[in-house]
């Protein structure tokens, strides 16, 4: 058997004092992981790299408090021990220790896990009398040594460690392996690693911090986990995820539980958590456990409209009934994040700062309280967006603990705010590394890509035999689809294809650009700019299936009857194309209408060549709306929906809201490609449900809650409409219905309350839900998934796997490669969600923020451009929500202000502030003055102003004023088309940026140079530190003299 | 909840073994003069006395008597010293005496007992420190026993539990990995034959891994039965030494 030799551990576990005895195993052969390794030790997992100087083996304290300067991807050669690990674990919890785990699978990140405790030489038993610590201090130690003489001395090895004696100890009592603190580590090994050196300063002063803490008592303790548990089980205590309300953020915080556990069926409301005692010390967003007050203690949630920010009243004039309240009695799961603060401004300062550096800074997020941070550069911070983690959070302390992490800019300036937006939305985009672009095909002038010869055998080719052609919005870059369409030999039957650009060939599974792709999950779209999946070599060029030139795809085929277009055959598979039209979506609507347009890619030709072909092209793009109009008929029949343009349908997952509500031209050519990717999308989904009926990734859209169509039923009655929402078909049928001859936008703001009550569609994995749950409401299907768009999409890649592994396991049974299980695909279904979901919400923030940024700089009371005109969807208690279709923006108006007046109306229609009261009805909104009474109804246009009110720690937001009730019409609006309000404001909003950045260029030195080409390559001007360091080595390689050391510190606290 | 991670990502479990490896062995046979035949094994912290009355008259009752094999009559006990905490009641507790049963079954699948009608062979097994597979150190500890008795069997009854921990089996559970919430077989086989004397599962397991459970808690018990064949070799070594001065 094994050489194993047992020594005896002695533990007391706690709650008794028990004394356990384990046995531990230790072995000669343990792998060290490291690439220069010549022992032999077989290993499968990830490797050291060789070509680093030394190796640094940090020990327990420093894995216990510093893991985050160790998560710089600059730090190379780090070698965990075992004991560090377990012990970081055991002091910080599962939390910690799982970033541990994930930082030594990223293979980014060039460091590995030693099991030094299982190996017979460097594994050292207590001793009697020795501290913990001091025992983990000398185990490292030992690994450390081993490790060294383990490569034959190839590479030094330093432990870094906080521990004075050990350094005293250790220092010197063998040679090549050295120790050393941290920081000294830090600034003789690298210190162009500006960024670590901060780091670890706040993190230490933050640590300082903590221990010297006095000891009242702020809140009440939190349960021990068993104690929750217990009691979640017995059905005391309730678990769920705590969501603060963003308006009233100090006073209502609602616990929403998850799962059927629950056995109290009185609740199927949220509880309501009110005031910060009771919600005691949880954070929006954590998985807490409440217990119920006795009923006596129940409250409402308040109604009325919260004016500005900052100020709520904990009124309680205007609550509705009471509902569940609790409260927090323990924590079952953290769930911090990076949060954005802004520093307070001097003046604030001075008052805070009376005892030592302690500083409370106010998240950008309402719903996170105020962190108390401890700092030396306050003074340089103020007005600056920076980046802190949350450290802690003890009862005796009204505010949680935290530390500095990374500043990301003034406030107010552009590229601060969308960086801040990202960071909220847990989005990290950095460029692409060089080690990943190095995995990308090479396609340059002088280096053509080519097709591989295997490739072209082995696929259908389709170049000459189809007519291909894309259709997409004017100017695209990433063409992922394309279309084809002809009659069979014969005449009986016709060919409809869609070919998708062929990602999967390029980006391997388990690539590094495959797992930079799965970890952004999606390409995001900003208001002004985009940050791609993949790279652009990829993403613009090759995947992208531009016109003219030879591509790999995967295809769809469809066989059809001629007549009656019903279904006879299907292929999937890879393929060849040649896209032989790049239409953008007005050229193909204009060929349609029959309207004499140039096609670009016939210009050339003669008249004769010229007009057959586009004869040909014409009949492709006419058999291909026929067959869309009958898939949709098809699919409207079953109920499928109609929910405000095209996006909703087509692409959920991105702007819902506010884009899709601007009137746009819809024209036929988008619902025709929207309809063959739906029909693609859909058949790929039965294909790989089919083969794969435990792990293949779907995507539904579950059935909404019936109450959630409360709003849209009542404010539809005020219209005199019925809306029928027992069935998605019904629902349809009624918003088709509910049309006002009048006015338009009255069947769009249904449309849209009825977007709204839905819940969003999601990605799942067929194993882990009942086949009844696979429908997709909204398109009225029973199978769908995303296969269409690979190229900014992950969800896309997987499943052109999957479907690529039904196809080789219909040929041959073995060439079958493991799938990823349910269990894992179900974890990466919801990771694709929640960046799904992080995606949109950055570009509904960045948008708001470029409306708050165009409106700036305008006299609201000058400018007309401030006035537009507004419709009501909602009534409040003290004011009314509205929408304005020209900004296509949403918002509040008041109709009483704080000093208790309220809005009049004179004989003109204009607005005034005059002392009354005011009545409020569901479906309207009176105000009584002493100059009369003024109601308004719901779908009401009037008029307001726009202004914004600055925020110098939140996002600006808008304010707007009622000044009249009559509908506005400026003499513009009607000259400039609706629709490209949104385009020409961002256009505006950056062109203006750029002047101003245009200006800083003059007075300093080089740095928008270098944004500018940063924009060119699509990437954002992140302050990262690659950018950094290379600008510095730039500085330095122009003038020494020049730029001292003094214009580096300037840049970096530029950025 | 469990807070301990079973097995690390290097595929090292708690106590350094990897998957398959079980833990060590160390037994002996003939501890006691006075009993027919008794063994004493060690399973890494886990310790078991096996002594073997018999075949005798039945004792007791008559109406037990079976009249064309023998009967197995086993007792299954806990020192009280045996566990972290100590125990108040060293057998007869439910648990005891279904590991009792338990143990009977596989004795009786084993033991040639129609060699020896209307008489009784005593099992008596005692755990003096346990730390995870007590059913299983019993049922090596017993074998042995019954071996050094010179009773007839089948073949060598080797048990060895196996657990399912993130999609992998483990062999040989101690008892922080028993107790940490997964799933626990054990199984009780006749190595040569491959034949099943007892097996045994509590928990829930998907059908599709039980394949792979079994196959290594198969693997297990052939390698005990290896360690068990050796120590009955050298026994007999010892054994003939002395009988031949």
């Amino acid at each position: 058997m094994m050489q194993t030799e047992k020594v005896l551990h002695l533990k007391s576990s706690r709650g008794g004092k028990v004394r356990v005895v384990r046995e531990h195993y230790v072995r000669e052969q343990v792998e060290c992981g490291s690439w220069l390794c010549e022992a032999g030790c077989v290993s499968d997992g990830k490797l050291l790299s060789g070509d680093v100087t030394h190796y640094v083996v940090p020990d327990a304290g420093v894995v216990r408090d510093f893991l985050e300067v160790l998560e710089f991807r600059e730090l190379q050669g780090i070698v965990f021990t075992q004991t560090a690990c377990q012990a970081a674990h055991h002091a910080r919890g599962r939390r910690h220790y799982n970033r541990l785990r994930a930082l030594l699978k990223d293979p980014r990140h060039d460091c590995i896990l030693f099991a030094n405790e299982f190996q017979q030489y460097s594994y050292c038993p207590r001793e009697k009398g020795e501290t913990q610590e001091k025992w983990h201090t000398r185990c490292v130690y030992h690994a450390a040594v081993w490790y060294y003489n383990h490569l034959a001395g190839l590479r030094p090895v330093v432990m870094i460690t906080e521990d004075e004696d050990a350094i005293k100890e250790y220092g010197s009592q063998n040679s090549g392996t050295f120790s050393n603190f941290l920081l000294e580590y830090l600034e003789s090994f690298w210190p162009d690693l500006q960024a670590a050196r901060e780091l670890y300063a706040s993190i230490a002063q933050a640590l300082q911090e903590r221990e010297s803490e006095g000891a009242e008592k702020e809140y009440t303790e939190h349960l021990p986990a068993e104690v929750l548990e217990a009691g979640i089980k017995s059905g005391r205590y309730i678990q769920g995820t705590l969501s603060v309300n963003k308006h009233r953020a100090q006073h209502e915080a609602f616990v929403r539980f998850e799962g059927s556990s629950n056995k109290n069926t009185e609740l199927n409301s949220d509880i309501l958590i009110s005031g910060g005692k009771h919600r005691n010390r949880a954070i929006h967003g954590d998985v807490v456990a409440v217990e119920l007050l006795p009923h006596s203690e129940w409250k409402g949630r308040t109604t009325a409209l919260t004016e500005g920010q900052g100020e709520e009243r904990a009124g309680e004039d205007t609550q509705s009934q009471p509902m569940p309240t609790g409260r927090v009695v323990g924590i079952v799961q953290r769930n911090w994040r990076d949060y954005v603060v802004t520093f307070p401004p001097r003046e604030e300062l001075k008052s805070q700062s009376r005892n030592s550096q302690k500083i409370l800074v106010i998240p950008w997020d309402y719903r996170i309280p105020k962190i108390r941070i401890s700092t030396q550069q306050a003074e340089a911070l103020q007005d600056h967006r920076v980046i802190v983690r949350v450290d802690s959070w003890d009862s005796t302390s009204l505010y949680p603990n935290g530390h500095t992490v990374r500043v990301l800019g003034k406030a107010g300036e552009l590229e601060a705010e969308i960086q801040t937006i990202l960071v909220e939305n847990c989005i990290h985009v950095p460029p692409f590394s060089e080690a990943q672009l190095r995995e990308m095909p090479v396609n340059s002038k002088e280096q053509p890509w080519q097709m591989g010869p295997a490739e072209v055998s082995s696929r259908r080719d389709l170049r000459d035999t189809h007519l291909v052609f894309s259709i997409d919005p004017l100017g695209c870059e990433d063409v992922d689809d394309t279309l084809s369409v002809c009659t069979l030999p014969g005449g009986k039957r016709l060919e409809l294809g869609v070919h998708i650009a062929d990602v999967t060939h390029f980006v391997k599974e388990g690539s590094l650009t495959d797992l930079e792709a799965r970890s952004r999950a999606t390409t995001y779209y900003l208001a002004d700019r985009r940050y791609d999946m993949l790279p652009a070599v990829l993403s613009a060029d090759l995947c992208s299936l531009l016109g003219g030139v030879d591509r790999y795809a995967m295809s769809v085929l469809w066989e059809l009857d001629v007549e009656t277009l019903a279904l006879c055959n299907v292929w999937y598979g890879r393929t060849l194309i040649r896209s032989s039209y790049q239409l953008h979506y007005e050229l193909a609507q204009s060929l349609l209408n029959g309207e004499e347009v140039e096609v670009p890619e016939l210009s050339q030709l003669k008249s004769s060549d010229k007009s057959q072909k586009l004869a040909e092209l014409l009949q492709a793009l006419e058999t291909l709306t026929r067959v869309a109009r009958l898939l949709r008929a098809q699919r409207d029949k079953v109920g499928a929906l109609e929910l405000e343009g095209v996006e909703v349908r087509a692409q959920l997952d991105k702007d819902k809201n506010i884009a899709a509500l601007v009137p746009k031209q819809p024209l036929e050519v988008h619902e025709t490609v929207a309809e063959c990717m739906i029909y693609a999308n859909h058949w790929v989904a039965r294909k790989i449900q089919e083969s794969f009926p435990h792990q293949a990734l779907l995507r539904h859209h579950p059935p909404p809650r019936q109450e959630f169509f409360n709003q849209l039923i009542d404010s539809a009655k005020s219209r005199g409409f019925m809306i029928d929402t027992r069935s998605n078909k019904a629902l349809a049928e009624s918003l088709d219905w509910a049309v006002d001859p009048q006015d338009a936008l009255v069947n769009k703001l249904l449309r849209m309350m009825a977007t709204q009550a839905m819940s969003n569609a999601l990605y799942f994995s067929t194993g882990a839900c009942p086949e009844e749950q696979y429908y997709h409401y909204g398109l009225a299907l029973d199978r769908y998934t995303h296969f269409t768009s690979p190229i900014r999409r992950y969800a896309d890649i997987i499943v052109h796997r999957l479907l690529m592994a039904a196809i080789q396991s219909e040929k041959d049974e073995y060439l079958h490669k493991t799938l990823a299980s349910n269990k894992e695909l179900d974890e990466l279904a919801q990771h694709i969600n929640n960046k799904n979901r992080a995606a949109q919400h950055a570009q509904k923030q960045s948008t708001e923020l470029f409306q708050c940024l165009y409106f700036r700089d305008k006299d609201p009371l000058m400018d007309e451009r401030c006035v537009a005109d507004a419709i009501i969807y909602a009534i409040r208690a003290n004011g009314m929500l509205v929408f304005l279709p020209r900004y296509g923006m949403k918002g509040a108006v008041y109709l009483k202000n704080r000093d208790s007046q309220v809005i009049s109306v004179g004989d003109d229609g204009k607005c005034k502030w005059q002392v009354g009261t005011l009545q409020r009805y569901p479906d309207r909104i009176s105000t009584f003055t002493a100059i009369g009474t003024h109601t308004f109804h719901l779908f009401d246009h009037v008029t307001v102003r726009i202004s914004v009110e600055p925020s110098r720690c939140h996002a600006d937001s808008m304010h707007l004023e009622l000044i009249s009730n009559k509908p506005h019409r400026a003499a513009r609006a009607e000259s400039h088309p609706a629709g490209h309000g949104q385009s020409e404001l961002v256009q505006e909003v950056v062109r203006r940026e750029e002047k101003a950045s245009l200006q800083a260029e003059e007075q300093k030195a080089r740095r928008p140079k270098l944004s500018r080409e940063e924009r060119e390559f699509r990437q954002s001007k992140t302050p990262n530190l690659y950018s950094l360091l290379q600008e510095i080595s730039e500085l330095a390689l122009l003038d020494l003299s020049v730029y001292t050391n003094d214009s580096c510190q300037r840049s970096l606290l530029k950025c | 909840m469990a807070g301990l991670e079973l097995l690390s990502d290097q595929g090292y479990r708690l106590d350094g073994r990897r998957a398959a490896e079980l833990r060590k062995v160390q037994a002996r046979m003939g501890v006691f003069a006075q009993a027919d035949g008794s063994a004493y094994i060690e399973q890494g912290n886990t310790r078991a006395l096996a002594v073997v009355y018999g075949p005798h008259e039945v004792r007791g009752s008559r109406s037990k008597t079976l009249h064309d094999r023998a009967v197995i009559n086993c007792q299954y006990s806990m020192a009280t010293f045996s566990t972290a905490e100590r125990k108040r009641r060293p057998h007869g507790d439910r648990k005891s005496s279904e590991m009792s049963l338990h143990l009977k079954q596989t004795f009786e699948a084993a033991v040639l007992t129609q060699l020896y009608p209307r008489s009784q062979i005593d099992i008596y097994v005692k755990i003096l420190q346990s730390d995870g597979g007590n059913y299983s150190a019993c049922v090596n500890a017993a074998t042995l026993a019954l071996v050094d008795a010179g009773i007839p069997m089948r073949d060598y009854v080797c048990a060895c539990t196996a657990g399912f921990v993130e999609d992998t089996p483990l062999a040989d559970l101690c008892h922080a990995e028993e107790s940490g919430g997964g799933t626990t077989l054990a199984l009780a086989l006749l190595p040569r034959s491959e034949n099943i004397a007892l097996v045994q599962m509590d928990a829930r397991l998907h059908q599709d891994h039980l394949d792979a459970l079994m196959e290594a808690a198969m693997m297990a018990c052939k390698g005990l039965s290896k360690v068990l064949d050796s120590v009955v070799r050298q026994h007999l070594q010892e054994v003939s030494v002395l009988t031949r001065e």
